[in-house]
């Protein structure tokens, strides 16, 4: 990844930017965030198959903003976050330079949003395969079958609430579930309460998950998490022709009306 | 601590015949926080409601709840009691026990039970109300009049003449709208031209009017009071004040040949024109889409005769953004035409035309200098047929309404015709004679019984040509629906009246309902026929319905009296039932995080940004904040926003949550 850590250096050194997200290696087999300010500390860049974490769960965190104008190393999930964020006006496209990563772990040139936007349409924007099958599987259930399969997962959530600080689009000052006047999501762990902050979890993300699969891996107990809100990218695609992160001018694909919407499923 | 007070209303028999009052009163009035509860015949009524004011006083009650019929019939009344009494209005609740419960319900426990629940909601619910202040918003005193026609015409002089402000927008080059294109005028047979040219005059000259033609509508937002209007002044292609309206240009544009919207078709004119000769304002406009210098690139010959330099092509449309208090909506009808009809040929046949193009026939002022002459070969017809309901009155053809005007302006032209052509023989079909008005009645016989008109009931069920002459086959049902062929030189169908085209489009705009022929809506087919659903927004003439003159005169009065109602006051005050995003301390402000997907989904665009700035003058936050004047209370910015940072004055999250508890919990 020479040429990453060339432009990660130009960067800083020619003072574009502040600060290089980007992943560096972790004193155990995985890589972790890196957030290069010095040009000489570009080095410890990293990108090969460890480097699996959105990294655009950054852009919105105050402490890193504060460091000023910033590049990131993105992949496809995190260009599709950086859409999002942009259509919810949480960043500006000018205030942040894309490293892209192609598919097969090369640097594109992506000089703008435009052209972020070119890439993006021209790629798989469905689920990823590996989660196509589990996803597959869940449907062919019944809604009794699947309701227990769920009961019995979040069963063991803790509410920790990592999924949470996991997703990029999970930028809330204040998230709902710390909302106590009134206390619409109970603070304890329970697993009517932990469906309830889940369905509403779902619910916030239907239309807006880029289908990473962040919130899942970082469940501490396992929870497939990711399966819930990678459905409803699945129904919101089937129903609504969208998918999430395509453009810097999404419309809230739930609560707006387009004239060509299907109705097929309002009763 | 709470002291509710639960007022049960019988609603005479309405609720008490399947709700037991009784029971529902005594099980309330055991509930924590009540501190009264009582049941009455009619909680409305006089006594009901001083009820509500001496228990106000006499049990210190902090909270209201009357369980009576839905808060849309008596809300301000209980409201306005309470306010009697001493209690902010928006203390009180109504639980609805009519449309809710008594009415939807058989009389047994289970509907009394339901409405014991109804009600313990709305007590939960009114612990948690906050006393509320009205919203005061001031009005805007300049109306708006779309469309020139009489009705508009009449709106905007009456309200210019209350001595307040009125744009007047019309999107044709001239006002007049189709008054402008009649000959005479049933029932007293008076020249249209006549009687309106001097009123079109009026509203150019007078002070309080601005008049704007070749002007559409482009966006309106804002509410009752507080419209703002974008305006888009199409380019004539002239400078207005430099043009003295010689016609000049009109008569060497060589453009000639275009057919003549104002003469129905049945003249033309060139790309550069005045509509007509009574046209207010009397200047030209450039038809862009038949100017040879448009399609070619070359030409000018307009600028070259114009002594006073007035033409430009390169004029761009203007955008002009108006604050308006009032809006009038007269933007008129028209009419279907021959090629709806494939009885009768589809538009095929010259001599086959409509109503208005008789009328431009018949005018002085028309192509024939009213001469009742044939289209096709200018001869005069010796025989003519008269179609009354061509469309009207026919399911089959989508329109099941009577167009109203139809059979009085038949017989008018039936009359026309025999006081111009003496030897000429007249006959009209026609299904019933509906000339109720005054003096209408008298005007149809006058046609039969003076001028000998040919009435025939029943309907013709196809027209063809044959040798130069028209064949009308209909039948005659007073002589039991016997076949009659009439040789016709001409025909003229009374063709049904429709709604205006871009009514829709408007109405949209506008924000106000339309029916399902496109016409606009009234607010109450009988006891609001001015009003749209939209406050502020009145309707005048034949854009609700086609009318005659004389209707829709009175119509454009009665909405310019609403207009001036609305004026007389400087401030109107808004229930403040409306959306609130939350302020917290620096360097939060607020939990909202500027998403803005709130603004994406408010169906008022009541949401702003407000920015936040520290002291050296930069902007730290940027959050979402609604505007009161604006705001509906309609909710949805509330279910929208994930960080519950929006809350509902009167309905809020608190609110609610404690409603769905109750209904959650034993009592
Ligand atoms: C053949 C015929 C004969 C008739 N004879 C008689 C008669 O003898 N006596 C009688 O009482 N009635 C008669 N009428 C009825 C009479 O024409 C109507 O009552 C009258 O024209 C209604 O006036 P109005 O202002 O509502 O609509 P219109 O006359 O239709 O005027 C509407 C105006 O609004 C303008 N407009 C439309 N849309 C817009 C827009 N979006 N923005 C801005 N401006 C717009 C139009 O250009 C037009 O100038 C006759 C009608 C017909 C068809
Ligand atoms: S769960 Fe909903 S409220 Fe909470 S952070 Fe995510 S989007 Fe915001
Ligand atoms: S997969 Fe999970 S973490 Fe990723 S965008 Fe969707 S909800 Fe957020
Ligand atoms: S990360 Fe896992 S345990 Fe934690 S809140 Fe989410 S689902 Fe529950
Ligand atoms: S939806 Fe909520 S968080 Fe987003 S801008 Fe509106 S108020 Fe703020
Ligand atoms: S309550 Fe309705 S009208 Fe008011 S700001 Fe929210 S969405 Fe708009």
């Amino acid at each position: 990844m020479n040429s990453l850590i060339t432009r990660a250096k130009e960067l800083l050194e020619n003072k574009s930017v502040q600060v290089v997200i980007g992943y560096e290696a972790g004193p155990t087999s995985v890589a972790r965030p890196a957030f290069i300010t010095d040009p000489a500390k570009a080095g410890t860049l990293i990108y090969d198959e460890r480097c699996v974490q959105n990294l655009a769960v950054y852009l919105t965190k105050p402490e890193v903003k504060h460091l000023g104008k910033m590049a990131i190393v993105a992949t496809l999930p995190v260009m599709r976050s950086i859409m999002m964020l942009i259509s919810e006006q949480q960043i500006f496209a000018d205030s942040i330079v894309v490293l892209g990563i192609s598919a097969d772990g090369s640097l594109l040139d992506i000089a703008d949003v435009k052209v972020m936007q070119g890439y993006i349409e021209k790629s798989d924007l469905g689920n990823p395969e590996k989660y196509k099958e589990l996803l597959a599987e869940l449907n062919k259930l019944s809604p009794e079958e699947r309701f227990a399969f769920w009961q019995k997962e979040l069963s063991k959530c803790i509410k920790c609430y990592a999924c949470r600080q996991a997703c990029p689009m999970c930028y809330c000052t204040r998230c709902t579930v710390e909302v106590n006047q009134p206390q619409w999501i109970p603070v304890q762990s329970n697993t009517h309460g932990n469906m309830e902050w889940h369905i509403l979890r779902a619910m916030h993300l239907a239309g807006r998950c880029i289908s990473c699969g962040e919130c899942g891996r970082a469940c501490p107990v396992g929870i497939p998490c990711h399966l819930l809100t990678m459905h409803l990218v699945d129904q919101v695609h089937n129903y609504f022709n969208v998918y999430a992160g395509t453009s810097e001018k999404m419309s809230s694909v739930l609560s707006t009306f387009e004239p060509n919407d299907k109705e097929s499923f309002i009763i | 601590m709470a002291r509710i007070g639960v007022f049960i209303c019988h609603c005479g028999e309405n609720i008490s015949a399947t709700v037991d009052c009784g029971k529902v009163a005594e099980t309330i009035g055991k509930l924590k926080h009540v501190a009264y509860s009582t049941e009455y015949k009619y909680m409305c009524s006089d006594p009901g409601q001083t009820l509500i004011k001496e228990a106000i006083k006499e049990h210190k009650l902090t909270g209201v709840v009357v369980a009576a019929c839905s808060p849309r019939m008596h809300e301000p009344t209980f409201r306005k009691a309470c306010a009697e009494g001493g209690l902010n209005p928006f203390l009180c609740e109504m639980a609805n026990l009519r449309e809710h419960c008594s009415w939807v319900h058989e009389k047994n426990d289970l509907t009394t039970e339901k409405a014991i629940d109804i009600v313990r909601i709305q007590v939960e619910k009114v612990k948690l109300n906050s006393a509320l202040q009205p919203i005061r918003v001031p009005v805007t005193k300049t109306a708006m009049v779309i469309g020139g026609g009489i009705a508009g015409i009449q709106s905007a002089l009456d309200i210019a003449n209350t001595g307040h402000k009125v744009i007047m927008i019309e999107r044709s080059p001239s006002i007049g709208g189709h008054m402008s294109q009649l000959s005479e005028t049933f029932p007293t047979l008076d020249c249209s031209q006549c009687i309106l040219t001097p009123r079109m005059v009026e509203v150019a000259q007078h002070p309080n009017i601005t008049l704007y033609t070749y002007a559409e509508v482009e966006s309106v937002e804002g509410f009752i009071g507080n419209f703002k209007v974008k305006i888009r002044k199409k380019a004539k292609s002239l400078d207005e004040k430099t043009c003295t309206g010689c016609g000049l240009c009109t008569t060497k544009c060589p453009q000639k040949k275009i057919p003549n919207e104002f003469e129905q078709g049945m003249g033309m004119r060139p790309a550069i024109y005045i509509p007509f000769p009574q046209a207010v304002p009397n200047r030209p406009v450039i038809d862009r889409e038949h100017c040879t210098y448009y399609i070619k690139g070359k030409c000018k010959i307009c600028e070259i005769v114009c002594p006073t330099k007035a033409i430009r092509f390169d004029q761009p449309d203007e955008i002009l953004e108006l604050e308006i208090g009032a809006i009038v909506v007269a933007t008129g009808f028209d009419i279907k035409h021959a090629d709806f009809f494939p009885e009768y040929g589809y538009g095929k046949y010259k001599d086959i035309i409509d109503g208005l193009q008789f009328e431009r026939l018949a005018s002085a002022s028309g192509p024939t200098t009213g001469a009742i002459l044939r289209p096709s070969d200018g001869q005069v017809p010796k025989n003519i047929v008269f179609i009354a309901c061509a469309g009207s009155r026919d399911p089959a053809k989508g329109i099941a309404y009577c167009s109203k005007i139809c059979c009085m302006y038949t017989a008018k032209h039936a009359m026309l015709y025999k006081h111009k052509v003496h030897e000429g023989k007249a006959y009209v079909f026609y299904m019933d004679i509906r000339s109720g008005g005054k003096n209408y009645d008298e005007f149809v016989r006058r046609a039969i019984e003076e001028d000998h008109v040919n009435y025939i009931r029943g309907r013709v069920s196809t027209v063809f040509e044959r040798d130069g002459k028209l064949i009308v086959k209909g039948v005659d049902t007073l002589l039991g629906a016997q076949p009659v062929e009439i040789v016709a030189d001409m025909v003229v169908l009374a063709t049904a009246g429709v709604a205006n085209s871009g009514a829709e489009d408007l109405a949209q705009k506008l924000h106000v309902s339309y029916d399902a022929h496109k016409f606009f809506a009234e607010a109450h087919p009988k006891l609001k026929p001015i009003e749209t659903n939209t406050a502020g927004i009145f309707l005048a003439g034949a854009c609700q319905n086609p009318k005659d003159i004389p209707d829709s005169v009175s119509q454009a009065s009665g909405a310019a009296v609403k207009v001036a109602g609305l004026f007389s006051q400087n401030e109107l005050t808004r229930e403040p039932l409306v959306a609130v995003v939350n302020r917290t301390a620096p360097p939060m402000y607020s939990t909202c995080v500027g998403c803005f997907m709130c603004q994406s989904v408010c169906p008022y665009q009541a949401i702003e940004r407000e920015d936040f700035k520290n002291r050296e003058g930069k902007i730290v936050k940027t959050v979402a904040k609604i505007n009161e004047g604006l705001c509906q209370g309609c909710g949805t910015c509330v279910a929208l926003c994930r960080s519950k940072s929006i809350d509902l004055y009167g309905y809020s999250n608190n609110q609610v949550y404690a409603e769905v508890v109750a209904l959650l919990n034993e009592y």
